[in-house]
């Protein structure tokens, strides 16, 4: 069983770029979590790591939006985000396991695009700070479109992470799957800076107990309708169906209103999962 | 009509240095290289945050497009919640 490892974080930039306008108590509960999750990843001794991710127009515009982009360059520069309070870095990418994902997924009758040029923004770049500060571990980035209407739905989010969750459990080395972004939150919209507290908890209750049905029957508007922002809640939900069922532990999960989201910070019991 | 045209205005002056100096030097002139409709035009050459938003401008498109031009979040709010 190769699947070492998983787990789900918010990716908000206010995290390491407004670190100081948050309440310190929230910071430092979400910090810790964030290091555990990294204490976590370290012991499980990883070979490489695919993200379910968000991008924010860094690399696709509407001129072609894909569905799903897999990663599978050589290497990919982060973050792009010059006052984003990170330095910039190369990580390593993992083009053999990108084009076995790949090859998976049609045969299980989905077609992502894919990208040999890809730049990372904060959606991706917060969360290796915390998980992976030296930047070395080879990365699979899977951004699915959380930008331009029409979205995948969840239940197809779900397949393709299935699908994922197949190859990476076949595959000789120990892979990670990582989901970022969330929860609720509206950035730059109307409602920018509203938390949907409930929203977030029951979703984090669906994901804590792997249901399957639960987190494959939300709909895209029932997402919407907790912010602009949480239909990042398709990388969770695609995680959700690589992980087969796992039961997870929420470590965090902070309405953090400086930062205007809330976020949560998740592990999963792969070593358990059937 | 020509929301795709608007927006990919203002993807490029976010994004492509070129593009942003154009736009800080003539609003006028890098509007002119896009098509759009006489409303969209008047919207970007004026930064009318709030038509721009009323139009169908993504957030994460056009809130990086104000701090551009070091607008604060409470004042970029204010504006397309139609309060400014």
């Amino acid at each position: 069983m190769a699947l070492s490892f998983a787990c789900a974080l918010g990716h908000a930039p206010g995290i390491l770029a407004w670190r100081e306008a948050a309440p310190a108590a929230q910071r430092e509960r979400l910090y810790e979590a964030f290091g555990q999750l990294r204490m976590r990843l370290e012991a499980a001794r990883l070979d490489c790591l695919v993200l379910f991710t968000a991008e924010h127009w860094a690399n696709f515009f509407l001129d072609h939006m894909s569905p799903y982009c897999i990663g599978r360059a050589q290497e990919f520069a982060g973050p792009i985000e010059p006052w984003l309070k990170m330095d910039r870095a190369m990580v390593p990418g993992a083009p053999d396991l990108a084009e076995a994902i790949l090859t998976a997924c049609q045969e299980h009758d989905i077609e992502p695009g894919f990208s040999y040029e890809m730049q990372l923004d904060h959606g991706t770049m917060i969360p290796l700070h915390f998980l992976t500060p030296d930047m070395r571990l080879p990365i699979v980035p899977i951004v699915i479109n959380t930008l331009a209407p029409p979205l995948p739905t969840p239940r197809r989010c779900f397949l393709l992470g299935r699908a994922v969750g197949g190859v990476v459990r076949r595959d000789a080395r120990r892979v990670g799957v990582i989901a970022t972004g969330g929860m609720s939150h509206d950035p730059g919209e109307l409602n920018h800076g509203r938390i949907d507290e409930s929203f977030d908890r029951k979703f984090l209750d669906a994901m804590k107990l792997g249901d399957a049905e639960r987190l494959r029957s939300y709909t895209v508007d029932q997402l919407r309708a907790a912010g602009a922002g949480a239909v990042e809640l398709l990388n969770w939900i695609a995680l959700g169906g690589a992980l087969e069922g796992a039961r997870g532990e929420v470590l965090a999960y902070e309405p953090v209103v400086p930062w205007a989201t809330g976020i949560g910070a998740m592990s999963f019991d792969v070593m358990g999962a059937s | 009509m020509s929301l795709y045209a608007l927006q990919k205005a203002i993807r490029d002056v976010n994004r492509d240095p070129a593009k942003r100096a154009a736009f800080f030097a003539s609003p006028a002139g890098l509007a002119a290289q896009y098509p759009l409709s006489a409303s969209e035009r008047d919207a970007l050459e004026r930064r009318d945050y709030a038509a721009l938003y009323a139009l169908g401008v993504h957030g994460l498109l056009l809130r990086p497009f104000s701090i551009l031009h070091s607008v604060s979040e409470a004042d970029y709010l204010r504006a397309i919640r139609g309060k400014g």
